[in-house]
């Protein structure tokens, strides 16, 4: 492959390089490198917000992206190219964040417990200009169940169809519209409750 | 009842990811990326030196196949006879010669 191919720069400075061209380098073990680190430029950030709106800390978050980045490079033989290759990165990251909370909660409980803490965790780490409003988001967020966490950020944030979320998530895209409903309608309430 | 308009909303996220992070993150991802290959190249050539000595171990088995009797490995004695005793002395100091003749007294040869 040529290297002008992969290093297309629109003129808002952002890479166009098309997942398919990154795809193949990533097959390619003399490109390996090349891909993950056009991985990085054009996902790099918003994986870093899909885990972070997952885990909240910016630590954790730094931890779980490299991870991510690491096991793209380690399982890069198990992406099939009948999925788009943002799902399969998305769907390591899911995992990464999934797996940092289920270490955090540990034998005694459940991701699905660690909601206070994580609800804690939003103010601490909010910017001091941030929109109060945005930051009761956060926290409406963090206090949901992981899967309609999941599924509302991917929707919400990310802009996924509920097909893409189906591949990232696995659960059938019916599920996935009572979860996205559910959250949305819980997100609600809260917000509600606690704006002044 | 009140709605709340949820689509209305900015994207925006409270938090702010620190300068220069993404730069960082991937220098550490290559560099980890890039020792993993490294010590995968290393295992690469361990394993062929060992599949190489394992096959030459093999081959010698064929070509000695009853432990050592083909090869010419010389055994004590003859090589103890390579140099005559008389030849040593000439060659030795008087000091030498003073402890040779001391240790042949006590052990009587």
């Amino acid at each position: 492959m040529k290297r002008e191919e992969s290093n297309i720069v629109n003129s808002q400075g952002s890479l166009s390089v098309s997942d398919e061209s990154i795809a193949r380098l990533l097959c390619d073990d003399n490109h390996v490198e090349e891909a993950v680190r056009l991985i990085m430029k054009k996902y790099g950030e918003p994986l870093y917000w899909h885990i972070r709106r997952m885990v909240v800390a910016h630590d954790d978050a730094e931890d779980c992206l490299q991870e991510t980045m690491i096991n793209v490079y380690k399982y890069r033989s198990t992406y099939s190219n009948e999925y788009p290759l943002s799902s399969w990165l998305y769907k390591i990251a899911t995992n990464e964040s999934l797996k940092l909370l289920k270490n955090r909660a540990g034998f005694t409980m459940s991701v699905d417990d660690l909601g206070d803490s994580l609800k804690d965790s939003v103010r601490e780490e909010a910017s001091p200009d941030a929109d109060e409003t945005l930051i009761l988001l956060q926290e409406a967020i963090a206090l949901l169940p992981a899967k309609q966490k999941m599924v509302f950020n991917l929707r919400y944030y990310d802009d996924k169809s509920y097909e893409e979320i189906h591949q990232i998530v696995g659960d059938s895209v019916n599920t996935l519209k009572t979860n996205y409903h559910y959250a949305v309608q819980k997100i609600k309430d809260y917000i509600l409750e606690h704006q002044l | 009842m009140k709605e709340f308009d949820l689509e209305g909303l900015s994207r925006e996220m409270p938090y702010k990811m620190p300068e220069h992070f993404m730069d960082d993150m991937t220098n550490r991802v290559m560099s980890q990326i890039a020792g993993q290959r490294k010590q995968r190249k290393e295992r690469k050539i361990v394993a062929l030196f060992a599949s190489a000595a394992s096959v030459a171990a093999v081959a010698l088995l064929f070509l000695h196949p009853f432990g050592t009797s083909g090869l010419n490995i010389p055994d004590y004695e003859s090589i103890s006879q390579c140099a005559s005793v008389d030849e040593l002395i000439q060659n030795m100091t008087a000091e030498d010669l003073g402890v040779y003749s001391m240790m042949s007294n006590y052990y009587g040869n």
